[in-house]
C-alpha cells in the first residue's frame, strides 16, 4: 500500500494541536517516514494540492473565509479528523458565543477599525461538514494522534474512550476532589483519553474534553450549587471549552 | 512598465496564518511593503470580560500554543498584583524554570526546524533528516527540544497547557529527583547548545546577511541582578526605562486596515523590536559567563543591529537557559507542595513577561467578586509587524538584483527573523512580490 497523504490545517486555534505533532520528538521521523505529508504549512515549504488520504483540522470555524476553506477540504480529504478542542467543539473561542455581547459590540471593544473585520459565532467543524474522526482535549493527545495514524496505516478503526475522566482518575488511584475537597471538577462529564492529567496534579478537570458518552450534565450542575458555587460559576463552568454542545448547555441551563 | 510584486499566500514555517505584499516600482522604489495577517480575530480582550479572575490565566495561555508560557505568567502575575496576592520564592523559582524549559524548546524548534532550513537550502527540517551528514544534528535538535518539553510536562503536566499554575502558586510540584535527573540531561545538552551558536554564527555570516543592519530601538524587560524573563523593567536601546506595569503608556498600538493585527511604537517615537535579538542587546551582561564566553567566541558584540542574528541571539539564550536552568534546580533543592492561599480582592494589575519571541503584556481590572471587568493584551508578535515591514523598505531595495524567487525567500526569512506567531498578532504569513520593469 502506497503512504497515506497527509494534510494539516489552521483555522481558529492557537496552532498548539499542530505544535504537538512537533511534539513527538522520539518518534517524530518514524512517523514522518510511514506517511507523506503533502500539507503542513507550519513546517514546510513546499506543499502540495489534495486530494488528501488524512486531513487534520485545527481551531474553529469563526469567518467565511475559513468556512469555504473547510468545505473544499472536505472533499478534498478521504478522513477528515477534527484536531483538538476547538475543531471538536468550538473550544476557547466559542466561549464569546456566551459572551452576553453582540459580535459587534465584541469588536468595538478590541479594535478601531471594524469595516474590514468578519467573524461570525465560533463552531466546531462538523457543525458544517461531516467529519469521521475526533481527537479531543486542548491540546490533542499526542499519543491518540499516534493512534489514529497507526490505525489508519493498518486500516482499522482507532479504539478511543468515551467513557468519564472520573474512571481513569479511578484507575489511577487518585482522590476525588470533588467528595474529599469539594472542588468543582468537571470529570464526571468529561470524556476521558487524557488519563485523568488535571486531576491527578490537584487540579480539578475543566471539561477540555467536551463531554463524555451519556453524562448527566444537569446533575451535576446542581451539585456544583450545593457545593457553593454561584449561578453565574456554573454557566461560566459549562460554557467553556464545549459550551455548543447540546450535552454541557443542558448543564449551563440547567441551574 | 509594470510593478515586480512579491506575493507569498501563507508563509511556511511560521505559526498561524499571513501573508507577504511588496509592490517594487520601475525604478526600484517601494512602493507597497505589507506583512499581512489573516489570522482570524478571536477576541480574547471582550470575552475575558465577565470570566473569573482564575480563569484569566488559563484561557490566555489558549492564545498561542508555541508560547503559551510566557501568556500564562504574565496573566498570572497581572491577576496576583490586581489582588495583592504575594507568592512564596519555590513559587517564583518554578514558575522562571517552567519558563526557562518553554525558552529552551521554543528556540530549538526556531532555529533548527523553522530558520535552519532557509540558511542550509531545504525546504523543511524533514527534508533536512534526508540527508545522512544533517541526521545526526536533527536528531540531537529534536532531543534538546524533547527536554525542553519535559521541563514543561514536569512542571505544569503537559507540553503545552499549563494543569498546575494557578493564580497563587501551584497545585502540584515536582519531586527533587525528578528535577535532578532533569539537570543531568541539561549538563549533557550544554555542548550541543554551544555548537548552536557556531552554527548561527557561520550561517548568518553568508552573502548578503552581513550587509542587512537596520538601527531600529529594541525593546526588553530588564531586571536587578538576574537575566529578565518572567518580570523587570521595561527598558530599550534607546533609553527608555520604566516599570513595567506602565506598558500601555509608552507602548502605543493603533489599529492598521486590511491587517487583523495592531501596529505598534514607542511613545513618541517609532516602531520597535522585541525578542530575543533585544533582550541580548539589553542584557548582555546579566547573560549566563559561558554564554558570554561563545558570543564573544563568534564576534558577536552588542548591541547589534542585523535582524538576520537573531538566529545567533537564540543559541545564546539557549546556552544561557541550560545554565540557568541548572541553577535554579540547585537552589529548588526538594520542592514541597504549598497550598495556594490568597483573598479575592478588587483592584487593577498590570505585567509583563518575556515569551521565547519577546515581550508578552497583560493586565487589566477585577471586581470585588473577582470577576474581570476589563482585559489587555499585547501579544510580542504584533508589536514586530509595523518594524518588519520597516525592514522589508530598507532591505528590498539592497536585494533587487535576485530573481524574483530568491527575493521571495529573503522576505519570508526576514520574517521567520522574528519568529512570528501569528496567533498572537491575530495574523499570517504571505509574500506577493510584485516589480514594475
Amino acid at each position: 500500500m502506497a503512504k497515506p497523504k497527509i494534510a494539516f490545517f489552521k483555522f481558529s486555534s492557537c496552532a498548539g494541536c499542530q505544535l504537538n505533532v512537533l511534539n513527538l520528538e522520539p518518534i517524530l521521523l518514524d512517523i514522518v517516514g510511514a506517511v507523506d505529508i503533502r500539507y503542513f504549512v507550519m513546517a514546510k515549504r513546499e506543499n502540495f494540492e489534495g486530494p488528501y488520504d488524512i486531513g487534520f483540522v485545527e481551531g474553529a470555524v469563526t469567518s467565511p473565509r475559513e468556512l469555504m476553506e473547510l468545505k473544499k477540504i472536505r472533499e478534498e480529504c478521504s478522513i477528515l479528523v477534527a484536531q483538538g478542542a476547538c475543531a471538536c467543539h468550538g473550544g476557547i473561542p466559542s466561549v464569546k458565543n456566551f459572551s452576553g455581547m453582540t459580535q459587534k459590540e465584541m469588536e468595538q471593544r478590541v479594535y478601531t477599525e471594524l469595516w474590514d473585520l468578519k467573524s461570525f459565532p465560533a463552531q466546531a467543524i462538523d457543525y458544517y461538514v461531516k467529519v469521521d474522526a475526533y481527537l479531543k482535549g486542548c491540546p490533542m493527545d499526542k499519543d491518540e494522534f499516534v493512534t489514529l495514524v497507526t490505525s489508519a496505516l493498518k486500516g482499522i478503526n482507532p479504539l478511543f474512550r468515551y467513557h468519564s475522566v472520573c474512571n481513569e482518575c479511578k484507575l489511577k488511584e487518585n482522590n476525588c476532589l470533588v467528595l474529599t475537597k469539594g472542588k468543582a471538577c468537571m470529570g464526571s462529564v468529561t470524556a476521558a483519553g487524557c488519563g485523568a492529567q488535571c486531576p491527578s496534579l490537584g487540579r480539578p478537570c475543566e471539561g477540555c474534553r467536551g463531554p463524555a458518552s451519556d453524562c448527566n450534565a444537569a446533575s451535576l450542575a446542581k451539585t456544583f450549587i450545593d457545593l457553593g458555587l454561584s449561578r453565574d460559576d456554573v454557566v461560566r463552568k459549562f460554557r467553556k471549552y464545549a459550551g455548543n454542545t447540546p450535552e454541557f448547555s443542558k448543564g449551563a441551563e440547567a441551574v | 512598465m509594470s510593478d515586480r510584486r512579491i506575493f507569498v499566500d501563507y508563509i511556511a514555517r511560521t505559526e498561524g496564518d499571513g501573508a507577504i505584499d511588496i509592490v517594487i516600482g520601475p525604478n526600484g522604489e517601494i512602493k507597497k511593503a505589507r506583512w499581512e495577517v489573516w489570522e482570524p480575530p478571536r477576541f480574547f480582550e471582550a470575552f475575558l470580560v465577565g470570566r473569573k479572575y482564575d480563569e484569566i490565566p488559563e484561557m490566555v495561555q489558549r492564545i498561542c500554543g508555541i508560547c503559551p508560557h510566557g501568556h500564562h505568567l504574565a496573566a498570572v502575575r497581572a491577576v496576583e498584583r490586581a489582588m495583592g496576592v504575594k507568592v512564596s520564592r519555590q513559587t517564583t523559582l518554578l514558575r522562571e524554570l517552567l519558563h526557562y524549559g518553554d525558552w529552551i524548546q521554543s528556540h530549538t524548534l526556531h532555529v533548527y526546524c523553522l530558520a535552519a532550513p532557509d540558511y542550509l537550502g531545504y525546504e523543511s527540517v524533514l527534508a533536512m533528516a534526508g540527508n545522512e551528514e544533517l541526521l545526526p544534528v536533527v536528531k540531537q535538535a529534536l532531543s534538546l527540544k524533547r527536554l525542553g518539553n519535559d521541563m514543561s510536562v514536569l512542571i505544569q503536566g503537559n507540553e503545552i497547557q499549563n494543569r498546575t499554575s494557578v493564580v497563587g502558586g501551584f497545585t502540584a510540584v515536582p519531586s527533587g529527583s525528578e528535577l535532578r535527573k532533569i539537570k543531568e540531561r541539561l549538563k549533557e545538552a550544554k555542548d550541543f547548545a554551544v555548537a548552536t551558536v557556531r552554527l548561527g554564527a557561520k550561517v548568518a555570516s553568508q552573502d548578503p546577511y552581513p550587509q542587512l543592519v537596520r538601527k531600529c530601538e529594541h525593546v526588553s524587560l530588564r531586571e536587578e541582578g538576574k537575566y529578565p524573563i518572567n518580570g523587570g523593567r521595561l527598558v530599550s536601546t534607546e533609553g527608555l526605562n520604566v516599570p513595567d506595569w506602565e506598558y500601555p503608556e509608552w507602548l502605543i498600538e493603533k489599529h492598521v486596515p486590511g491587517c487583523n493585527c495592531k501596529h505598534a511604537i514607542v511613545k513618541g517615537r517609532d516602531s520597535f523590536l522585541v525578542g530575543p535579538l533585544a533582550r541580548v542587546n539589553n542584557n548582555f551582561d546579566l547573560l549566563s559567563k559561558d554564554a558570554q564566553a561563545i558570543a564573544k567566541e563568534v564576534g558577536f558584540t552588542v548591541p547589534d543591529f542585523n535582524p538576520f542574528h537573531s538566529i545567533i541571539a537564540r543559541g545564546i539564550e539557549l546556552v544561557h537557559a541550560i545554565d540557568t536552568a541548572m541553577e535554579l534546580i540547585d537552589e529548588l533543592g526538594d520542592p514541597v507542595y504549598e497550598e495556594p492561599k490568597y483573598e479575592i480582592k478588587a483592584g487593577e494589575g498590570y505585567a509583563v513577561t518575556e515569551a521565547a519571541r519577546g515581550i508578552c503584556c497583560h493586565g487589566g481590572r477585577i471586581d470585588k467578586d473577582g470577576v474581570c471587568q476589563k482585559w489587555d493584551i499585547v501579544a510580542p508578535t504584533s508589536r514586530n509587524v509595523y518594524n518588519l515591514e520597516k525592514d522589508f523598505e530598507y532591505f528590498v531595495p539592497k536585494l533587487l538584483n535576485l530573481s524574483d524567487e530568491e527575493l521571495t525567500l529573503k522576505c519570508e526569512m526576514m520574517i521567520r527573523n522574528y519568529d512570528p506567531c501569528q496567533s498572537c498578532a491575530t495574523h499570517s504569513i504571505k509574500v506577493n512580490l510584485r516589480r514594475e520593469a
